[in-house]
């Protein structure tokens, strides 16, 4: 039993992690319909960002993150307008061609000015755990699930409860109607850009504690991000936190529980499984599929 | 219609060129000039391994240091690498266009098991030496005779599994032992240097979990079960991520063994202190081997060997991280390099380096051993033995630093 | 004729290639070689994505797939490397169909991310059976040596292999291109609504086109296993599949001729292009051309200002702005085509 609650918290937290990747992938998607390949290099690099505020050092710094996030945010707007938006009127290939340039390009970048020597990143909860009934929950693991959590929930009230939030809703539900009734369709998506950006750099400094920042430290939560998203429905914001939750616990439980599942076919089952869900639901469990008449 | 010709026009433009760029002019020996030697490398500057990008800075700025003092017998050393992402297929293809359009004159220090394995024969077949490739995989040093102008340099990796046996029967005899090893060449190397240094005592070895390097996965399920063992004894032989990962989830589940032994590759202090800052509270006392000199411990501060690296890394790669060991193994590679040129005398030839590499004695006796190893240590190859570095010195992880311990180990027996 | 592409064309294509060896170092042979394989795999993924609309990231495992199929036949079982090419192309074809099947259900990009699935599944398969595939440490292929009684450089026998595969397998992708299965697919990418209104089995023409691209990749990748001599897991990585894509949007997706671009900047970039443009960028403002990293942001940088320069590839460019296919004139307001908002 008290396995059971390690391996659900675990993976929950993981969780969290890939379905606030997978939330920032919905929504560039929703806005656009293109899937931002360079999300997770974008989380890395902003993860490095707070690194250098934080003086590489050892602790970690609540301002340097809130800080990050700022920046994140209009470096994903930026992005946006000047490397997205002159190809946003070619085809959606070459739009999708753009955000791989992107990754190459941060990728590279990232070994360029900090090198790519494994560095610490520290972690703003203590490694300890609390101990209850015999059962070790991870202060970190729990930190992290709260503060992805917490970011979610107030991006969601955003949406849900500001003007500028309704305006980006209606923009990506029908940016037609949207633009007749004055909303700015292109300032949108650059901000749809930036919240991405930002809950990437909140994936980031929330994983950089357990797999160490390196520039490629992102590409295996990216693959989890995109089941997440894919599992979720990627029209389906709810989806995404969902389907990351959902996956974390799957991937943790899996790995406990059924040996068969070596670790190296961890991965290749859960993609698996996944497939399967599609062949069911095939816009995923929160996907609306739009029923077409011929 | 006219669009296709468009295309097939331009494309044969395109390639035109990009062929016409000229390779090196080929001279009576390839990559020797009046002036200059080539020698090339290939080495993972992007992708997952690019963390061993150091080590070619070391070597140029070794090569620099060289050249400022008029270089090698009248020729000035040009050192040049590129990237293969330790993608085999590109270190093919790199290779060859070292060969066959630059014509270097040796193929140094390659770095990688498998990115090496790919280009082995090939340049066999084409009498090109490749020379102290960067990996401690047995088979470049054992396999001589199939492939005569393959090398390795640094202590092989069974010969240093070997020795965590020989030690664990003589410090540990009861202890019960958990592994936790790559599953590839570079950990199976290991684990069979580590049996056969055992020698009766394998029984130690109550669990041996091999885990796939994947950068999707820690070994948290390997580690669980080595827990659940119940050994006293974790022994890692992992690359540095995963050794680290081994480190935290340890702590993670409780475990804590009374000793632990990890590989020289990811035995450093910068991996190590990053282990115990993630959290993990078994990391002091963990024991290993080195066989160079540390520039992150201060007790070589006042060895010649130390003082003359940090000043060539300070003239000839200031922007470098001198405190990266990574470096100094450049260095001291690039040593030997520059002592085996300077032996081929005015008319170097690839068969003569070689023939040098093959027989090297550079020993403390002969007051000629290379002043970037440990004090000690010689660099020793003939005949039938073609294991360049055998020695090494236990080192304890205390304090945030790897201390020696004790005396000089060999390896691979007494060198005669 | 008409139907195997312009006949002009490809006797430019022919002499020039058979020129090619006669003008060119035997290294920049070597090189062409490949040029010539990745024609094959990228008109095999341009038959997938350019012409049936089906973005498809795991086609690098396809050439994985030939590749092992290859060495597994050359070094266990002693068959000759050029019989197992069209072998290669088949176990490639036929997990591509297997593939193909489910996959249909997927729209657009659920099915470009579940192709993403594939190289990864590829990767963890190789080494959880090692015994078969010789797990990470793979298997060297004898050396490149001419064959069939020739004597001639290595490289320019390989460059002859791949070459003669790659103007076989030109012509066999304009046939299946321009014939009724190309109709179909075109309809496919360009409107699956209207293409299932008239008769045309979505389904089926999507799993055939996996098949299909699929059998191109795997020959590129027997290919590929030949000149390379060695397969491990690192030589089919998710970049693979990712630089194949370039190729073709590069080139021109939907334009097989455009995939000789496409294949000339693969082969180059990296290993070419990439240090050729850092030191000349070196010269003018200094920079340490040895960086790590900095090879990538070369690239990266070269990718987008191509597409800014040619969006729709070098074949677009060829093509001129003026008329070109509805598949590559961006999509219009759905809102205002939808027929449930009226």
């Amino acid at each position: 039993m008290q396995t059971f609650f390690q391996t659900l918290t675990t993976g929950l937290s993981d969780g969290s992690i890939y379905g606030s990747l997978a939330l920032a992938l919905v929504l560039i998607y929703k806005a656009t319909e293109v899937i931002n390949f360079a999300q997770g290099e974008m989380a890395m690099f902003t993860t490095y960002i707070a690194w250098a505020l934080m003086g590489h050092g050892s602790t970690f710094e609540w301002w340097a993150f809130f800080a990050t996030l700022g920046i994140a945010f209009i470096g994903g707007a930026a992005l946006q307008q000047t490397v997205i938006r002159p190809l946003e009127r070619a085809s959606v290939l070459t739009a999708v061609m753009a955000t791989i340039a992107l990754l190459v390009i941060l990728n590279g970048l990232a070994a360029w000015i900090w090198s790519p020597q494994l560095q610490f990143f520290p972690s703003p909860f203590p490694t300890s755990s609390w101990v209850i009934g015999g059962v070790h929950i991870s202060k970190q693991d729990a930190g992290t699930f709260g503060v992805v959590m917490a970011c979610v929930l107030i991006l969601w009230l955003f949406f849900r409860f500001t003007k500028l939030g309704l305006a980006m809703r209606a923009g990506a539900l029908n940016p037609g109607a949207a633009r007749l009734m004055g909303v700015r369709a292109s300032w949108l998506l650059a901000l749809g850009w930036g919240f991405a950006a930002a809950l990437g750099a909140v994936s980031g400094m929330m994983v950089a504690p357990t797999v160490f920042l390196t520039p490629n430290m992102m590409q295996a939560v990216l693959i989890y991000a995109f089941a997440a998203a894919i599992l979720g429905g990627l029209e389906s914001p709810v989806g995404a936190i969902a389907g990351g939750l959902s996956l974390g616990v799957l991937l943790n439980m899996l790995g406990e529980y059924v040996h068969p599942v070596t670790t190296e076919l961890r991965l290749p089952v859960a993609l698996g499984i996944l497939l399967v869900v599609l062949l069911v639901k095939p816009a995923g469990l929160f996907g609306r599929v739009v029923v077409r008449r011929v | 219609m006219r669009k296709t010709f468009l295309l097939i026009v331009a494309a044969l433009a395109v390639t035109a060129v990009v062929g016409a760029t000229a390779g090196a002019r080929p001279t009576a020996t390839p990559g020797v000039t009046a002036k200059s030697i080539l020698l090339e490398g290939t080495y993972p500057l992007s992708g997952p391994a690019s963390g061993y990008a150091p080590i070619p800075v070391g070597m140029g700025a070794y090569f620099s240091y060289v050249n400022a003092k008029g270089g090698v017998n009248g020729r000035k050393i040009n050192w040049h690498y590129e990237d293969d992402g330790y993608n085999p297929a590109n270190t093919v293809q790199i290779t060859h266009k070292f060969v066959e359009q630059d014509h270097a004159f040796a193929l140094v220090g390659g770095l990688g098991t498998e990115p090496q394995l790919a280009v082995r024969q090939y340049l066999n077949d084409n009498k090109v030496p490749q020379l102290f490739v960067a990996t401690g995989a047995t088979t470049f040093d054992r396999d001589y005779a199939q492939y005569p102008w393959t090398i390795g340099w640094q202590p092989d990796y069974e010969a240093e599994g070997s020795i965590y046996g020989k030690y664990v029967v003589a410090n540990m005899p009861n202890a019960k032992i958990g592994v936790l090893y790559q599953n590839d060449s570079y950990g199976n190397d290991y684990m069979r240097g580590f049996k056969a240094g055992l020698r009766s005592h394998q029984s130690q070895i109550i669990t041996a979990q091999p885990y796939d390097l994947s950068a999707t996965t820690p070994p948290a399920v390997q580690m669980a079960k080595i827990k659940a063992s119940g050994a006293d004894t974790l022994v890692l032989f992992a690359t540095p991520t995963p050794t680290i990962q081994a480190y935290v989830i340890g702590t993670k589940l409780g475990y804590k063994p009374a000793n632990v032994i990890t590989n020289s590759v990811s035995a450093t202090d910068a991996f190590l202190t990053i282990a115990e800052k993630s959290g993990s509270n078994i990391v002091e006392g963990s024991l290993s081997v080195e066989y160079t000199l540390d520039p992150a411990n201060p007790i070589y501060n006042k060895l010649p060997g130390m003082k003359l690296y940090r000043s060539i890394m300070a003239k000839y790669a200031p922007k470098a991280n001198a405190n990266d060991g990574l470096n100094l193994y450049g260095v001291a590679k690039a040593w030997n390099v520059v002592q085996l040129l300077s032996k081929l005398g005015k008319n170097p030839t690839r068969a003569g380096l070689m023939a040098a590499a093959r027989k090297m004695t550079f020993a403390p006796g002969k007051k000629n051993a290379n002043p970037f190893l440990l004090q000690g240590v010689s660099t020793f190859t003939k005949g039938s033995f073609q294991y360049p570095i055998t020695q090494v010195k236990l080192v304890k992880y205390v304090n945030h630093v790897f201390q020696p311990q004790g005396k000089l180990i060999a390896g691979r027996g007494a060198l005669r | 004729m008409k139907r195997l592409g312009n006949p002009i064309a490809l006797a430019v294509l022919v002499l020039a290639v058979i020129a090619a060896p006669f003008v060119f170092s035997n290294y920049r042979t070597y090189q062409l070689a490949f040029v010539g394989l990745y024609l094959v795999a990228l008109l095999g993924l341009d038959i997938l994505t350019g012409f049936t609309g089906q973005i498809s990231l795991g086609h690098g495992a396809f050439m994985g797939i030939g590749a092992y199929t290859t060495t597994i036949l050359v070094v266990d079982h002693g068959v000759r490397d050029l019989w197992t090419i069209p072998l290669g192309g088949v176990a490639a074809g036929i997990i591509g169909l297997a593939f193909g099947i489910p996959a249909t259900r997927f729209a657009g990009p659920y099915l470009a991310l579940a192709t993403f699935a594939i190289p990864l599944a590829f990767i963890g398969i190789l080494k959880r059976y090692p015994h078969f595939t010789g797990g990470n440490v793979g298997k060297n292929l004898p050396q490149l040596h001419s064959e069939l009684g020739w004597h001639t450089n290595p490289s320019i026998w390989f460059y002859v292999v791949c070459w003669v595969v790659a103007l076989v397998m030109l012509p066999l992708a304009f046939l299946i291109v321009r014939g009724r299965f190309g109709r179909a697919m075109r309809s496919v990418r360009d409107s699956e609504i209207a293409a299932a209104a008239n008769g045309v089995s979505t389904a089926g023409v999507k799993t055939l086109a996996f098949g299909i691209s699929a059998f191109f990749c795997g020959v590129a990748g027997s290919l590929y296993a030949i000149g390379i001599t060695y397969v491990n897991p690192d030589t089919f990585p998710i970049d693979l599949s990712i630089l194949l894509l370039v190729g073709i949007v590069l080139g021109g997706a939907g334009s097989l001729y455009g995939m000789l671009f496409g294949a000339l900047f693969v082969e180059f970039i990296r290993i070419s292009w990439g240090p050729a443009l850092l030191d000349l960028f070196s010269r003018v403002h200094h920079i340490d051309t040895h960086a790590p990293g900095s090879g990538l942001v070369v690239y990266g940088v070269v990718l987008l200002l191509v597409l800014y320069a040619a969006p729709a590839g070098a074949a677009g460019l060829a093509r001129g702005l003026a008329g070109r296919p509805a598949f590559l004139r961006r999509k219009e307001d759905p809102s205002l085509s939808d027929p449930g908002l009226v």
